[in-house]
Order: structure tokens, then C-alpha cells, then sequence
């Protein structure tokens, strides 16, 4: 689904990230973990076109990201607030990506329906802008907006930051089954080495910039991450 | 104490982003601020001498007051729109040992200096000189002068309290349009009232003492209202605003762009700037009156020809010099959502001549001036859509300065979203059509001139297509950088 091949990002010289192959198969849920300035976000950012490489290419679906749109489709991510409009209600703004989707708006309505015990109360029919929730209601109305539209690749960065515990562990799930039932392919990053055990198949750590480690989940992984960091 | 806040302040203002913009920026506002210092001075002095001229019969001082009721709501209505709050970082100072009336003072205080409590004095002092040197008394003019700076200051004041309220403001709209209503047709006549309520400020010494109440009133309101925010509470907590959601059904006829036009309208509706912004625009619809009443400029069409772009024009230099940046703060989603580049440079083409569309059917009115002017005006309205919106958004692909949406732009500090590039860029605006204009002017008179203008505009507009994919290949190339830069706050 994703070929990463030769991918290298400088900033006025210094490497940041430099990955010469990687490959991320259909339905696989994929974990990356690091320390902060590893080059995690830079490898999403990357992933959905923000940067521009410095060198090699990262293809989607047989897409080259930086040459065509045509990815965007099947595509869908959660990287920051900068994902959210502000002056919008959660509502209007699951109903303005379902336009860019094309799902309509009972469509949307229908989607929204489980999530009510994901979303606690607390977002939908709030009459309030997303600008004006709390860091953690943000990051769940972001996260499930990227969930619209039955994108085959979701990249979220960072997802379980900011979330109260009940939501951890019901985001866990929902990522699970949708790897799992749904054949998605699903692409996070986290410092929580607890929570990418759990949801993910594969973990790749990198250290400035580059893969340090690259497992497929058995019993030992927590273990041999947390010997890796502890240094 | 407040030197250490000066010295925060002084810290806040040389490190801010738009500080650290090119020197030619700077000069510029350097530039514009004593422009404006310097016509307020001027209009001073000679404010007494033009009046006498005009109307030698009636004493200045008498003509001056029957304005002043005016000039108050005009002053609330541009401070509404552009004097920045006294806003302080008090969410560190809270836990550290200070008072908190001292902060509160200071924040107050410090909201005194702003060019809209200077040019006041710019204007009223030079004017006060004058009168005493043409024998007026020395005594009464000076009390004069010290009640109209104390309104200006109180006015200064409340500004504060109209801007914790919309609905403040909106009432203080409605009495400018009734009073002009009103005024025009002599029900009432606004200007007695005036100078009823001013003139006496000349006259009658003891009514000093009315401006100082005033002041002191507003003053203590915005005392106790800042002292009351003044906890975790009022700062910290966010106020939030009850959304009226409206569904805007009406736009769904635009197909593929609509869901861009449903967000710009709600954009525009929600956020101070792009309000700001809109005022500005409307602003623009009054040019005309500028060149059409005056008779020197009857004869010179290609002075009119400026006024007849700017009439229709004023949204889209407005709003439009400032695409893409209304949309910085989510540039991410609109880059890595399923947002062809050319359906959003579309949906922003069409609220750029909708504005233009909406605007040539508000200046009919200007059919007053003779039908030649809204012939002008037309043939100006058909330039911008059809060439001007082009050049507009072609310019935005080179404009990466990001905007807070709900943060007001400061006068004379109104670089964020402006920059040299963008003032190159808009030159072409203006150039072009005098350029289409002149030329089939010079040569066969008006209507040929008329042609000219209108023609490059139907050119532009059939040939949309070729020219949007130029625009987007544009924003293509751009939009690595653009992204970097919206990042950037």
C-alpha cells in the first residue's frame, strides 16, 4: 500500500529523516515510535505531502505523493488542530468533510450515531465552535473525522495524547477493528510504548531519522522497546 | 513596577513576527503614520480658514459643533473596527506578587496611547491656536479644548464596553443610519442637536465638569469589569459563543464548490478579521461620492474611471489580496484532504465576483451622478471580475503571511497579511485598466474607452478556464512553502 523508497528530508543541511526502503502492506496497522525531534512527524508530514522530499519518493497505493492529487481519496489523517476549523461546530465540520468525501449528510448522521459513547456528550449538538473545546474534544472530533468516508489509509499522529483514559482505551479498540474487520491500513505514532503494543502489528523505531528497529508483535516487543529507550 | 511592565511590553513588541518583517514594510508604516499625523495636523489649521470661505456667514466654531455628534459616532464606529483592546499577558503575573488593581490600571492606562487618542489632539489643538489667534477667548477656547479631549478619551473607554457587546455596536449602526435618515430629510435636525450639546462646551465653563464625569463613569465600568475578569476564571476559561448553525441550503445550487462557499460565509461571519475586513469593503462603495460630487473631476474620465473600479471593487482588493491566509489556520486539511486545488481557487473565484456582483447592484444609486457614472462604474464592475479576480488570486499564490482569524488587525500595525509582494501585485489592479481604458479613450473617445474596459473583462472571463489552470499551477509550485509558512505562528 506504502513504498517508501530512498526518502531523505534536510533542513539547511542537517538530516532530519533518511529512510532508504520501507514498506507498509494493505491492512496492516503500523506503529512508529521515537523520542521527540526523531522524525516522526516529519515522516507522516512526508506521507501526505506537506514537505517536500529532499530526495527518493514515497508512493501511495502505486500514487507518487509529491506528483499527483490522486491519493487523496482513499487517504485520510489527524496530525494536529491545524486539521480543524476552528469557527465551525463539531457538525458542520464532519458534515464539510463528508462533502469533500462525498458521503452525504444522513450518511454522516448514520456514521456519527456509534461514536455517541466515544464522544461522551460532550461534542455533537454542543452549539459550540471546535475552537472553543477542550484540547482532548478536539483531538476526538479531529480523530474521527478522519474516519469518514471509509478512507483505506488513516495516519494519525500522536492520537492517544491528550485523551482521558476511557478514551484510550475505546480508541484502542476502534483502531483494532477497523485493522482488522475492516482491512484498513493505519499508520500512528505515540511516546506511549504501552498503547502502540497494544493497537499495532508492526512497530518501527527511529532515532534521528532513521530506523533503529523494525518488529513484528510478539510477547517480547514491549520489552525489547523499553530496553531501546532506556539509555 | 511599571517600568518592569514597560519593559515586558517593549520585549513583546521587538520580538513580535510582524517586527521581524523586511525594513521596506516598516518604512512604509513609518511612512503612513505620519501621513495621517500630518493631514490631521493640517486639517487643524486649516479647518477654521476653509470653513470661513465656504460659509463666511456662519461662525466656525458654531459649524464645527453641529458635526461633533457625528464625528463621536463615526470615531466608535472605526475604533470598533480597528483599536486593538488593552491586552496583557496576565495569565503568568497572576501567581507572582503583584496587585491586581496595579495591573488592571496599567492595562487601562496603556490602551491611552493609540493613534486614535492622537490624532484628536492633532487636530483640536492646531484648531484651539487658530481660534485664540483670530480673537476668540483665550480662557473658553482652552476649557473647549480640554471637554473635547476628555470626550475623545472617554469615547476611548467605551469603545471598551461596545466591544464586550455586539449588539452595543450594532445599535450604535443603526442610530448613524437613522440619524443621517433623519437629518436628511429634516425630521429632526441632527446637526441643532449638535450644536446644542457642543457649542455650550465653548460658552459655559462649568459644563467642564460633564466630560470629567463621564470619563471617570467609564473608566470605573471598565475598572471593575477588567478587575472581575481578573481571575483563573475569566482568563484561563475561554468564553464560548452559543452558534446559531444555519444551513445555508441555498449555496448547495454551486455543486462541487459549494461546501467552500457555505465555509467563506461562515468564515467571514464568525471571525473578527474577515468582519473587519468586510467593513473596509463596503467602506469602498462610498468612494465614488469622493470624485462624483466634486465638479473639477466632471470632465476628467480617467480620474472617474479609478472611482468607478474602486466602487465595485472594494471586496475583492479587500478580502481577495488576503487568499489563501484566510484559510492558514487549516491549511494542512485543505492540502492533504480530497480538495482539488482547482475547485478551491474556484469557490474563491466565485465570492470574489459575487462581492463585485453585489456591489454593482448596491452603487446603482450612483445612476443619481448621470447614467455616464454607472456606465463607468459597470464597465469597472465587468474589469473586476473578469480581469482583476484573476490578478487577485494569481497574487495569493505568492502571499504566504498567515492570519489569526479571530484576532483584530491593528492600525498602523496591519502588516500580518501584507507584504511588499502583495503591494507589487496589487499595482497591475490599478495600472491595467487605465492601461485598457486610455488607450481606445484617447483615440475614439469614451464609449470606445468604455469598450476597451469592458471587452478586456468578457476576454478575461471566457477565457477563465486557461487562466485558472495558470493560477493553479501557480499555487502547485507555492505549496511547500506556503504550508512552512501558514506553520508558522
Amino acid at each position: 500500500m506504502i513504498n517508501i523508497e530512498n526518502i531523505s528530508k534536510s533542513y539547511k543541511g542537517v538530516q532530519v529523516l533518511n529512510i532508504p526502503e520501507l514498506t507498509i502492506p494493505k491492512g496492516q496497522s503500523f506503529g512508529l515510535v521515537g523520542n521527540n525531534g526523531a522524525g516522526k512527524t516529519t515522516l507522516f508530514s512526508l506521507l501526505l505531502d506537506l514537505i517536500e522530499p529532499s530526495s527518493g519518493q514515497i508512493t501511495n497505493n502505486g500514487v507518487a505523493v509529491h506528483l499527483s492529487e490522486d491519493w487523496k481519496p482513499w487517504t485520510s489523517a489527524f496530525i494536529d488542530e491545524s486539521f480543524l476549523i476552528g469557527y465551525l461546530t463539531a457538525e458542520e465540520y464532519f458534515y464539510f468533510i463528508g462533502d469533500l468525501r462525498g458521503v452525504s449528510k444522513n450518511e454522516i448522521d448514520e456514521f456519527l450515531a456509534p461514536f455517541e459513547d466515544f464522544f461522551h456528550g460532550e461534542i455533537l449538538n454542543q452549539k459550540k465552535y471546535l475552537r472553543d473545546l477542550s484540547k482532548g474534544n478536539q483531538k476526538k472530533a479531529g480523530i474521527v473525522a478522519a474516519l469518514i468516508g471509509k478512507p483505506e489509509i488513516i495516519i494519525l499522529d500522536e492520537p492517544f495524547a491528550n485523551l482521558d483514559p476511557t478514551t484510550q482505551i475505546k480508541l484502542k479498540k476502534l483502531l483494532k477493528q477497523l485493522s482488522e474487520e475492516e482491512q484498513v491500513t493505519i499508520l500512528i505514532s505515540s511516546h506511549d510504548l504501552m498503547h502502540v503494543t497494544d493497537v499495532c502489528e508492526r512497530i518501527v523505531a527511529i532515532e534521528k531519522g532513521e530506523i533503529q528497529k523494525d518488529l513484528e508483535k510478539t510477547q517480547a516487543t514491549l520489552k525489547e522497546l523499553e530496553e531501546f529507550f532506556e539509555r | 513596577m511599571v517600568a518592569k511592565f514597560l519593559q515586558l511590553e517593549w520585549k513583546q513588541f521587538s520580538r513580535s513576527s510582524y517586527f521581524a518583517k523586511g525594513l521596506g514594510i516598516k518604512i512604509l508604516m513609518i511612512f503612513l503614520f505620519i501621513y495621517f499625523s500630518a493631514c490631521a495636523g493640517l486639517m487643524g489649521f486649516g479647518f477654521f480658514y476653509i470653513v470661513k470661505e465656504a460659509l463666511p456667514e456662519q461662525d466656525p466654531l458654531v459649524f464645527l459643533s453641529s458635526y461633533l455628534l457625528f464625528w463621536i459616532l463615526a470615531d466608535l464606529a472605526i475604533r470598533f473596527f480597528w483599536q486593538q483592546l488593552p491586552i496583557m499577558n496576565i495569565k503568568p503575573l497572576m501567581i507572582l506578587p503583584i496587585k491586581k488593581n496595579k495591573v488592571v490600571h496599567y492595562l487601562l492606562g496603556k490602551s491611552v496611547f493609540s493613534f486614535f487618542n492622537l490624532y484628536p489632539i492633532l487636530f483640536f489643538v492646531p484648531l484651539a491656536g487658530v481660534l485664540i489667534y483670530n480673537s476668540y477667548g483665550v480662557l473658553s477656547v482652552l476649557v473647549w479644548l480640554l471637554n473635547i479631549m476628555l470626550v475623545s478619551l472617554s469615547l476611548n473607554f467605551i469603545n471598551f464596553i461596545i466591544n464586550k457587546n455586539n449588539t452595543y455596536f450594532y445599535s450604535i449602526i443603526a442610530l448613524i443610519v437613522v440619524a443621517f435618515l433623519v437629518n436628511y430629510y429634516q425630521l429632526v435636525d441632527f446637526n441643532a442637536v449638535s450644536t446644542q450639546i457642543f457649542y455650550p462646551l465653548y460658552t459655559l465653563q462649568w459644563t467642564l465638569i460633564l466630560p470629567v464625569f463621564l470619563l471617570v463613569l467609564v473608566y470605573k465600568i471598565n475598572y471593575s469589569y477588567i478587575l472581575n475578569q481578573f481571575s483563573l476564571d475569566g482568563v484561563v476559561g475561554k468564553k464560548s459563543e452559543i452558534v446559531e448553525t444555519k444551513e445555508l441550503n441555498f449555496l448547495n445550487r454551486f455543486g462541487a464548490t459549494a461546501p467552500f462557499l457555505k465555509n467563506d460565509f461562515r468564515m467571514i461571519w464568525r471571525n473578527v478579521r474577515p468582519k473587519q475586513v468586510l467593513f473596509t469593503g463596503v467602506l469602498f462603495l462610498f468612494y465614488g461620492l469622493i470624485f462624483f460630487t466634486q465638479d473639477i473631476y466632471a470632465d476628467k474620465d480617467y480620474v472617474i474611471i479609478f472611482a468607478g473600479i474602486f466602487v465595485t471593487g472594494g471586496f475583492l482588493i479587500t478580502f481577495g489580496q488576503y487568499v489563501p491566509s484566510w484559510d492558514s489556520e487549516y491549511y494542512k486539511l485543505m492540502m492533504s484532504q480530497n480538495i482539488p486545488y482547482k475547485q478551491y481557487l474556484e469557490s474563491k473565484w466565485l465570492l470574489i465576483s459575487t462581492g463585485c456582483v453585489i456591489a454593482t447592484v448596491l452603487s446603482i444609486p450612483y445612476i443619481y451622478f448621470g447614467t455616464k457614472i454607472y456606465a463607468i462604474i459597470f464597465a469597472g464592475a465587468i474589469f473586476n471580475i473578469g480581469m482583476n479576480s484573476f490578478i487577485t488570486l494569481y497574487g495569493g499564490a505568492l502571499n504566504r503571511v498567515p492570519i489569526q482569524l479571530n484576532v483584530k488587525a491593528k492600525a498602523f500595525e496591519n502588516t500580518q497579511g501584507f507584504n511588499l509582494t502583495q503591494f507589487l501585485i496589487g499595482l497591475p489592479k490599478m495600472l491595467l485598466p487605465i492601461i485598457v481604458f486610455l488607450i481606445p479613450y484617447y483615440f475614439f473617445g469614451l464609449k470606445a474607452g468604455l469598450i476597451g474596459l469592458a471587452g478586456t473583462g468578457v476576454l478575461g472571463i471566457l477565457l477563465k478556464n486557461p487562466i485558472m489552470k495558470l493560477i493553479e499551477k501557480t499555487y502547485q509550485k507555492g505549496k511547500y512553502k506556503t504550508i512552512a509558512a501558514f506553520s508558522e505562528k
